[in-house]
This record gives structure tokens, C-alpha cells and sequence, in this order.
């Protein structure tokens, strides 16, 4: 019995090394920072790598090409901003003053490279914001 | 019926659940049948009152009463009724109700399904289930109540979300929800079962009636949400990693470990406190979940406001946790197993090995999940783990259950198992080999598509296998007749047919998984009408590009022609809608699918005048196998709760018995 006991332990090791190993292997490839505008333009070694930007779609300088699958606009932080170029299929829900969720890394020309937007969006859309207006119509 | 009348069924509904709840625990402590007998009809009052508030809430639905907030939230008058109705569970409040609603009925039957218990199990089944309750209940009340009404009345609402306007949509949370709510009731149970001291494995059989049934209803609902994310969202994918979706695999994922678990313990009396542990992690997993979604402390793309709901449910969350560990750790003699585990390479063994993989899935998704409240300590803003993370732990860990799911019906119970696995194995080895080999030679290359057809052949073969040693067995002893044999066999053992089944099932949707991320295609196209382009296997040509009006949305459409390898054309038409009630546009995608691969299509946009448009066009193989693997998935799950059906001849049994079950207690589970 003891023995039994002996093989399970070493078997839950095992088991368990390998998935910490997996699970450490698969986060260093998945490690993606999330950020606002701010704290990326504050950091220069957020620059050099993919992270996921999130902020808010300005409404001056937004131009949107749905049929050529891009759109390039200016992403606000809390206090900064940051031009963007977007390849890829533009979101339904993507507009100017849009909470987005960008996914890319700096190119060249200073501007930010994204190939994932995501526009935070579903059950969020919604009721509060409708009772808003009806409050207050203007 | 008036938003008032909701209003004092939610009132009535806490004190009611806060009588149960104390008339039961006061049964527990005076051990007296009297406040037991309270306590249930408290709660099946409490599942008829919950059951009004409802009826009202569809009321007002049903006739636009727009001073309730909720009502002009989500629902408009040109909106179609069956939409009215569904509009019940698109927001917070309306949701939750119909979670409190399917707790209230469930805990009615499961009470009166364990009214014949002694007076202390009873008693624990029941507070805990009225304990749930009254949170719910004080939920609704105090944080998301839907009967709140306006200063004044709206002239129209303010629509449903096109997005939820699908039929895949109308089903999915409701599903979502039974499997929630289900697992309540084993909870309770285990509660009920702990706190009179059962050493008996009898109340194991209603129990894992109860995670089966919520377990089958999770995972349509898992199944129906990644349907509607593939054809309504039009990224052309159905599972993301998203919180929200992980929020709802994690108790899917203990809860199959649970169903495993659970025969072993009825099998061998044994993995008694692991069985306890999973069943309250299952239901905390639940909360858990729901905490994580609605409190707004992980960013997703699709969570719910900030609001009093999350605070509810970490409250209720902590509450439950102290409890169950506590329970546990009192109670913790009785989880001492009787039998110890004799042999790894065993039926027990694999299903070990089975629970250990799954919970350590479930570990691996909780911190991919929580990952960016956690990552403090190692980075100053948080981070997150994306899909990569998952594709490379998860997906290897699902491999491996899928290998040990392929050998589990070659496995018998206790030691010598190893041995019959051996003789056993060789024919669906061979086959599998065969599988590989053809694979290899139609042009298959990729290391994780060549595991797979070795292991789901290797699978499907072993379970053919497995059921053709009973049949021939049959039939040496009760002479010819194979389709009599077959259904006899199968109807002689249902959980197990019907756990095969659901493998079945299984196999299929990760075939269907492995197809369309590992060889999926997609090509952005600008395309000129009259202009065809190749995609594939396949030549499409956007004819025209119109506007068109229909029911309460206008739409630009796209008609393009798909010219398959061989045979005629078909006409596809995805579109861009333009709700009424909406500021924003919805794209609606075409697809075209077969068994061997989808075409998806989803029109990006048109420049102004109408000359070209932009289609995105995807070839998704095999995903029709994901949505057919559920359905088999079901199948196998119902065959399973079905009781037998034909009785079983006295003059056979008795000569079958002692061949096929040598020393087994349990005449039915021979074959296991």
C-alpha cells in the first residue's frame, strides 16, 4: 500500500511539472501588457514589444476604409494620444468615441500598428445609457 | 398584472426564503419532523412566488409596459413577440431572475426527492437550498431589481441588441442557467449527506443524476454560445478565451471530472473527499464565475457594468467558501475512502488520472483568466494571457484526455487490467496504425492532426470493440440474433452506453476543433462585380450590391456567386443591417456548409458608389462536426439518464452472471 501511495505521489509530480512547464512556456508566449495610452507612451520598453492597448477612439482625424479592410484614427489615454493604423476587418461597432481594445506594436513611423481591434461592447451596450438620455434628452 | 405586483412577490420571496432557511436549520437542531415539514412547504412556496414574479415580468414584456426601466431597456414595440420574450434574460436583472427562478423549481423537486431521508439530511439538503435562495432573492431585491420603474413613461424602448437577436442567442443563456442553477442541487445534497453522517454510497445515484442532467445543460449552453459567436459575430471563430467563456468551461470542466469521480466512489467506495471537494468547487465555480463577469474586475470584451451585483456575489462568494471548508474540514473523517486504489493501469487508475488532468485544466484556465489581477507581483501593469497561452497549455493536456479517453472502455475495473488492455488494444491499434498511414499518404503532415486521427480512430475502434466482446459473448451463450444482442447490451448498462456516446460525441468536436484552427483560411478581398477570385478550393464573384428593407432594419447587400470545385453555383448574400433602434450596423454572414468545410463570408464594406465591395472570406473545415458532436453529446447524456427499458430475461441472466462478472456485486455493471 505504502508503495501505491509512493507511485501516486510521483505520478502527481510528474504530472503537475509538466503542466507548471507547459503553463510557464505557454505564458511567456501569451504575455501581452495591457495598457492605456499613457502608461505605453511612458515606457519605452513597451515599445519595442506586442501589447494590448485600450482607450478611446477620438473624433477629429478618423478616416475608416471598410471595402480595404483599414482605418487609421487617433486612440486616446487619459491624457495623451497616439495615431493608429488598423489592418483587418472594422468592427460594427467601431466609431469615433468607441472604447477599443487594440492589439499590435509600434511601427516605424511612430504610429501604432495594430492587426486586433475589439470594440468592448454586448451586454455593456445597454440600458444605463438609455436611461441616461432619457434624463437628459440633449 | 402591475411592475408593483413583481415588486411585492420579490419582497414576499426573501422572507419566505429566510423562513425556510431558519425552519430548517431549527428542524436540524430539534430534530423535529415540524419545522421539516415548514421548511418544504416554504420552499415550494418560495419556487410559486418566484414563478409569479416571473409571470409578471413576461407580462410587461409582452405588453411594453415602458415605465419598467427594464422593459424600455431592452425591448421596443416593433420588436417580433418571440424577441419580446427573450428579451426576459438579455439584461442583469432579468437574467438573474430567471437563474433564482430555475433555483426556486429545482430546489422544490430536489427537496421533495429527498423527503424520504432522515430528518438531519434533510434538513442540511434543504438550509443549503434555501440558504441559496434567500441570496438570490435578496439579490433581486436589493441590486437588479427588474421591476424598477422610470419618472415617466418612455413613448418607445430602446430596443434589443441586434446582436441578441438570434435564435442560438434566445437559447443559450437559458441553458447556461439550468447548468448553474443544477449544481446547486448537488451541493446540497453532499451537504445534506455530510451533515447526517451517510457512509452509504445511496444518495451518490440522485446526485450524479443531478450533475449529469446540469452538465448536459451547461454544455449546450457552452456549445449554443460558440454557435452564436461564430455566426453572428463574424470573426469567424466560436471561442476566444474570453473571461466571460472561461467563466463558464470552469465548473464544465470539474463538473466532468465529477462525473467520472463519481462511479469510482460508487464502484469501489473510494475517492470519498475528492469527490466532497469537487462537488462544492463545481458549485463555487459557478458564483465564482458569475462574480468575475458582472463586478467589472477583469476586462472583457463582453462584461457587464460596475455594479452592486459583483459586490452580492463576492460577498455570497466568501460566504460559500468558508462554509464548504468548513463543513469539509468537520466532517473530514467521514471522507476517508474504504478501498484504496490498487493498481494505476486500472479503470480507477485512468479515471484518477482523468480527474487529475481536468482539475489541473480548470487550475490552468482559472489563472489564465484571473491572470491580469494576479501578475502584480511580476510586472507593474497588468498583464494578460491571450489565446496563446491557452492553445499552448490547454490544448496538449486536451490531447492526452483525449488518448486516455480512447483506452478507457479497454480498462476494467481493479488489478489485471493491465493485462486485458493488452489483448484488447491490439485490434484498434492496428486500425489506428491503418488511419495514420492513409493519412500520411492523402498529404497529412502536421504532428497534432496526425495524433489526432490515430487517436480518435484508436477510440471509436475500442468502443466498437468493447461492445462486440459483450455482444459475441451474448451470443456464444444465448445463441444468433445480433440486433436483439446489440440493443439488449446496451439497454442492460445505460450509464455506460450513454457515457460512450457522449465520447462519441466528444471526439467529433475536437475533431472539429483541431480541423478549423489548425487549417482554417481567410483572404480579405476587394472585390468588382462580374470579377471572379479564387478562394480555395472554390471561385466566387460578386454579382451586385444593393440596399434592400426588411422588417425592422435596412440592410446593404452583397449577392455573390460561389463556384464550388464541381456543381452549380450557389448564391450567397452577406449583408450589413441597419437597425432602427441602433446607432451601430451588424454585419450578418453568409455561410455555406458542408461535413468537409464551411465557406464564411462577411461583407467589411463597399465604397460609395457601389462599384466594389470588401469581403472577408473564410474556409473553416470541419466545424459542422463541433455542432453534430453536441448533438451526439446530448444524445449519449439522455441515453444515459434513461432508465432500462427492457427487462431482463431471468433464464439468460442467470447463466450470463457468473461469466461475464466474476466476484462483481452489481449484476448490471458487469461489463465495467
Amino acid at each position: 500500500m505504502e508503495h501505491m501511495r509512493a507511485k501516486l505521489i510521483v505520478a502527481a509530480l510528474v504530472l503537475i511539472g509538466a503542466v507548471a512547464y507547459l503553463a510557464v512556456a505557454g505564458a511567456k508566449k501569451g504575455w501581452v501588457y495591457y495598457l492605456d495610452v499613457d502608461q505605453y507612451l511612458q515606457q519605452k520598453s513597451y515599445q519595442t514589444q506586442r501589447v494590448r492597448l485600450c482607450g478611446r477612439v477620438a473624433v477629429d482625424d478618423l478616416h475608416v476604409e471598410r471595402q480595404a479592410f483599414r482605418a487609421s484614427f487617433v486612440l486616446l489615454g487619459p491624457t495623451q494620444r497616439i495615431g493608429v493604423d488598423y489592418k483587418g476587418v472594422v468592427p460594427d461597432l467601431f466609431t469615433s468615441d468607441a472604447d477599443v481594445v487594440l492589439e499590435g506594436k509600434l511601427g516605424n513611423d511612430g504610429r501604432f500598428k495594430a492587426d486586433v481591434l475589439m470594440t468592448k461592447c454586448a451586454s455593456k451596450y445597454q440600458a444605463e445609457e438609455h436611461a441616461k438620455r432619457l434624463e437628459d434628452p440633449q | 398584472m402591475t411592475a408593483s405586483l413583481g415588486d411585492m412577490a420579490l419582497t414576499a420571496s426573501v422572507l419566505i426564503a429566510a423562513g425556510a432557511f431558519l425552519a430548517a436549520i431549527s428542524a436540524g437542531r430539534f430534530d423535529s419532523d415540524r419545522w421539516m415539514k415548514l421548511s418544504r412547504t416554504l420552499v415550494v412556496l418560495f419556487a410559486i412566488i418566484v414563478t409569479l414574479a416571473c409571470a409578471v415580468l413576461i407580462d410587461l414584456l409582452l405588453k411594453s409596459d415602458f415605465r419598467t426601466t427594464y422593459v424600455a431597456g431592452y425591448t421596443e414595440r416593433a420588436l417580433p413577440w418571440p424577441y419580446k420574450l427573450a428579451a426576459f434574460w438579455a439584461g442583469q436583472e432579468g437574467s438573474l431572475l430567471l437563474w433564482t427562478w430555475l433555483i426556486a423549481i429545482m430546489s422544490a423537486v430536489a427537496v421533495f426527492q429527498q423527503r424520504k431521508n432522515r430528518l438531519a439530511q434533510s434538513a442540511g439538503t434543504t438550509a443549503t437550498l434555501a440558504g441559496v435562495s434567500l441570496f438570490f432573492a435578496a439579490l433581486m431585491l436589493y441590486a437588479a431589481n427588474p421591476f424598477a420603474q422610470s419618472a415617466q413613461t418612455p413613448p418607445d424602448g430602446h430596443g434589443l441588441n441586434p446582436l441578441l437577436q438570434d435564435p442560438a442567442m434566445i437559447a443559450h443563456p437559458p441553458m447556461l442557467f439550468v447548468g448553474y442553477a443544477g449544481f446547486t442541487v448537488p451541493f446540497a445534497i453532499l451537504v445534506g449527506a455530510l451533515v447526517a453522517r451517510r457512509k452509504d454510497t445511496a444518495y451518490l445515484l440522485p446526485l450524479r443524476k443531478w450533475v449529469l442532467v446540469s452538465w448536459l445543460f451547461l454544455s449546450i449552453g457552452i456549445v449554443l454560445g460558440a454557435q452564436w459567436a461564430y455566426i453572428e459575430l463574424g470573426w469567424g471563430g466560436y471561442w476566444a478565451w474570453d473571461p466571460v467563456e472561461n467563466a463558464s468551461l470552469l465548473p464544465w470542466l470539474t463538473a466532468t471530472a465529477l462525473l467520472h469521480s463519481i462511479i469510482v466512489q460508487q464502484q469501489r467506495n473510494t475517492f470519498k473527499g475528492w469527490n466532497a471537494a469537487l462537488i462544492a468547487c463545481t458549485f463555487l465555480l459557478c458564483i465564482f464565475g458569475t462574480y468575475l463577469t458582472r463586478s467589472g474586475v477583469i476586462q472583457s470584451v463582453h462584461a457587464f457594468p460596475e455594479s452592486l451585483v459583483g459586490k452580492f456575489f463576492l460577498a455570497f462568494l466568501i460566504v460559500c467558501v468558508v462554509a464548504s471548508v468548513v463543513i469539509l474540514f468537520v466532517r473530514r473523517d467521514m471522507l476517508v475512502g474504504e478501498n484504496k486504489i490498487e493498481s494505476l493501469l486500472s479503470k480507477e487508475g485512468l479515471f484518477l488520472a482523468t480527474n487529475a488532468l481536468l482539475v489541473l485544466m480548470t487550475a490552468v484556465t482559472l489563472v489564465g483568466t484571473i491572470f491580469p489581477l494576479i501578475s502584480g507581483p511580476f510586472a507593474h501593469e497588468p498583464v494578460s494571457v491571450g489565446p496563446p497561452f491557452y492553445n499552448h497549455v490547454v490544448v496538449p493536456m486536451a490531447m492526452i484526455l483525449l488518448a486516455m479517453m480512447a483506452t478507457g472502455p479497454l480498462l476494467v475495473f481493479g488489478p489485471g487490467a493491465a493485462g486485458k488492455l493488452g489483448r484488447m488494444a491490439v485490434v484498434p491499434g492496428l486500425v489506428a496504425l491503418i488511419a495514420l498511414a492513409v493519412a500520411i499518404v492523402l498529404g497529412l503532415h502536421d504532428a497534432w492532426s496526425l495524433a489526432c486521427v490515430a487517436i480518435v480512430t484508436f477510440a471509436v475502434c475500442s468502443i466498437f470493440v468493447d461492445l462486440g466482446r459483450v455482444v459475441i459473448n451474448k451470443w456464444r451463450l444465448e445463441g444468433p440474433g445480433l440486433i436483439g444482442h446489440v440493443i439488449m447490451t446496451l439497454d442492460a448498462n445505460h450509464r455506460r452506453y450513454g457515457g460512450q456516446l457522449v465520447h462519441v460525441g466528444m471526439l467529433m468536436v475536437m475533431v472539429g476543433i483541431a480541423g478549423s484552427s489548425l487549417f482554417g483560411q481567410t483572404h480579405q478581398l476587394s472585390l468588382t462585380p462580374g470579377q471572379p477570385v479564387k478562394v480555395g478550393r472554390y471561385e466566387i464573384t460578386l454579382s451586385k450590391l444593393e440596399e434592400i428593407r426588411e422588417g425592422h432594419f435596412t440592410a446593404v447587400q452583397a449577392s455573390v456567386m460561389l463556384q464550388p470545385p464541381s456543381g452549380d453555383p450557389i448564391a450567397m448574400r452577406p449583408q450589413v443591417r441597419f437597425y432602427d433602434k441602433s446607432e451601430q450596423s451588424n454585419t450578418e454572414v453568409a455561410l455555406r456548409w458542408t461535413l468537409r468545410e464551411d465557406v464564411y463570408l462577411t461583407l467589411a464594406g463597399w465604397d460609395a458608389n457601389g462599384t466594389s465591395a470588401g469581403i472577408q472570406a473564410m474556409v473553416n473545415p470541419l466545424v459542422s462536426w463541433i455542432w453534430i458532436g453536441a448533438g451526439v453529446l446530448t444524445l449519449g447524456a439522455l441515453f444515459g439518464l434513461l432508465p432500462r427499458m427492457f427487462p431482463e430475461p431471468r433464464a439468460a441472466a442467470g447463466i450470463a452472471l457468473p461469466i461475464t462478472a466474476p466476484g462483481n456485486a452489481l449484476p448490471k455493471c458487469t461489463s465495467q
